[in-house]
């Protein structure tokens, strides 16, 4: 079976720094794949890259059998990706149900229908209660958890997730690493999260892709990642590799 | 509560003009007319600006492509205003979506600038452009109409009920304008505007083309403002550059919008009632007199504008009125 995300060769520069030099990866249906890697390694360029928000200079992006280099976001989200923010984006000055019948109506047009979709999506990220607040008023943690709903609400196939677990309490945390697992099994979806601390990914994902200075330096089982000897150096640097 | 205050407002609307007909003044129903359009264009207005949160400073050349497209068919066709008028509005959204679709890759005050431009534009085609009468405009010619009826179908009101039958024919207009805007309000379109406005990088990440929904919120606010048009071209019963594309005509609605609160359907009706009575009774009374000529009223206008915009910035439709109008106080 072909792969749902094939990524090839993509280089993305910015100036003279290349932020994504050369990287291919595949995402199979059904995994949850870990993009980890230091700051500055090149995660977000390449959520963006996959996204529609940035276009590579070099290499190709295939989605579910469709060439999508340079197709714009809107486009890519109709096919069926759709994204987290590392930033928090949620629509401010909207509810949060507001926020989550936008989503819907990608695969409506009626509002009504839409809001019942909305509404069970809140429902499922434990957001129950909030409907009707402001979104700008939600905690950290609960704008993250109204934008993963907000992005399962126009039904992707692939969910791309940029630190949904950053800046969170161990116990929130805890808690978003339980919603993943929840999407994962529950509505199917297969899942490329990015953090950049390990040990929220590792438990959590089948497969792990290490990212370094814009280039991919590993891609195995977390436990064959955790031996790997460039990606210790990555994260702990020279000396420590060498003991 | 809501309720309540939609169904007053109603009846004082229609209400309105009845006594002040039957005491022979004339006055305040011009002025009940001038509420009644610059409302109606501060909630076409809301769309592009408080909806979708694009600032634009140029509607009025949809104005003057309503305004000039009725008094085109009506001189060089003779056809009605009513049927004029939906030819109008839809020449005007055509326009605004060809002229604004480029416009839609600026953001910000870049988009707020290259509105402003196209009105600049506008200006020297409306001045010199012969087939449209150039710096002289057109006038329409009234053609004597028997019966309340014959007047209201051609739009055209004359001798002393002039002032009360346009002021029917605004509220007629208004009223349908807000019921059409309601609607897009709860719609899809509502929804996709107010994404953009809030976050347009986001609201590309769940599928909705910004550019497209840039383009939709421009042509309906252009819609509304080409029917105000039609209508105050065959009150003024002429059509030229320096009146149809005066400033004026975006900058009451947005203030109005402002004032009484953007992005908030009655916000704007709320600011026309307000600031344009006002206006009109500073110029009549500050205006003339010994000051006269002096702009006092202007500045007096001015200052009322700048207190509520530092007292209440989001508008007076912001204000905690359930709470003032709950019936009954607590305490004893």
């Amino acid at each position: 079976m072909a792969p749902l995300l094939r990524v090839e060769a993509s280089t993305k520069r910015f100036g003279g720094l290349a932020a994504n030099r050369d990287i291919s990866l595949a995402m199979e249906a059904g995994e949850i794949v870990g993009l980890i890697g230091p700051n500055g390694a090149g995660k977000t360029t390449l959520f963006n890259c996959v996204t529609g928000y940035m276009h590579p200079d070099d290499g190709r992006i295939v989605f579910d059998g469709r060439d999508i280099t340079h197709t714009r976001p809107e486009r890519i989200c109709r096919l069926g990706v759709a994204r987290t923010w590392q930033v928090v984006r949620a629509f401010g000055r909207m509810t949060a149900l507001e926020n989550v019948v936008c989503g819907a109506l990608e695969r409506t047009n009626r509002v009504v229908e839409a809001r019942v979709r909305a509404t069970e999506l809140l429902e499922f990220t434990e957001l129950r209660g909030k409907h009707d607040a402001p979104a700008a008023t939600l905690t950290l943690a609960d704008k993250k958890r109204l934008e993963i709903a907000r992005a399962l609400a126009t039904r992707p196939k692939l969910l791309l997730l940029d630190e949904a677990m950053s800046g969170l309490t161990p116990i929130e945390a805890a808690a978003a690493v339980q919603l993943v697992r929840r999407i994962h099994e529950e509505l199917k979806v297969t899942m490329c999260v990015v953090e950049h601390v390990m040990e929220v990914v590792m438990p959590l994902s089948h497969r792990v892709v290490v990212l370094d200075y814009g280039v991919k330096i590993a891609d195995g089982t977390p436990q064959a990642i955790v031996r790997d000897e460039q990606v210790i150096r990555a994260y702990l640097g020279e000396r420590r590799a060498a003991h | 509560m809501a309720r309540i205050a939609l169904v007053i407002g109603a009846i004082a609307a229609i209400v309105y003009p009845i006594p002040l007909q039957l005491q022979g003044t004339t006055y305040y129903q011009t002025v009940g007319f001038l509420v009644l359009v610059n409302a109606m264009l501060g909630v076409g207005w809301n769309v592009i600006g408080g909806w979708a949160g694009q600032f634009d400073f140029g509607p009025q050349v949809f104005f003057a492509v309503g305004a000039y497209t009725s008094a085109l068919l009506y001189v060089k066709l003779g056809v009605d205003a009513w049927l004029g008028l939906p030819v109008a509005v839809a020449a005007a959204a055509l326009i605004c979506a060809v002229l604004t679709y480029p416009l839609t890759r600026l953001r910000g005050h870049y988009f707020a600038i290259s509105t402003v431009a196209i009105w600049m534009i506008a200006q020297p085609i409306g001045a010199t452009w012969e087939y449209i009468g150039a710096a002289q405009g057109l006038f329409i010619p009234v053609k004597p109409r028997t019966g309340v009826l014959a007047s209201a179908l051609s739009l055209q009101f004359s001798g002393p009920t002039k002032a009360m039958g346009y002021y029917y024919a605004a509220l007629v207009l208004f009223a349908f304008t807000l019921a059409l805007m309601a609607v897009v309000e709860r719609s899809k379109l509502g929804y996709y505007f107010r994404a953009i406005r809030d976050d347009q990088e986001a609201a590309e990440g769940i599928g909705i083309d910004s550019r497209l929904y840039k383009v939709i919120a421009r042509s309906i606010t252009a819609a509304v403002f080409a029917a105000a048009g039609v209508l105050y071209a065959f009150w003024a019963l002429s059509v030229f550059p320096e009146q149809v594309l005066e400033l004026n005509w975006s900058t009451l609605p947005i203030m109005a919008t402002v004032v009484g609160g953007i992005g908030r359907l009655w916000g704007p009706v709320l600011g026309a009632v307000i600031l344009i009575p006002i206006s009109q009774i500073m110029s009549t009374t500050l205006g003339t007199g010994p000051l006269a000529g002096r702009g006092i009223d202007l500045i007096v206008y001015g200052l009322i504008i700048i207190v509520i915009a530092a007292f209440r910035p989001t508008g007076l439709l912001s204000l905690p009125w359930s709470r003032w109008f709950r019936p009954g106080p607590a305490t004893a």
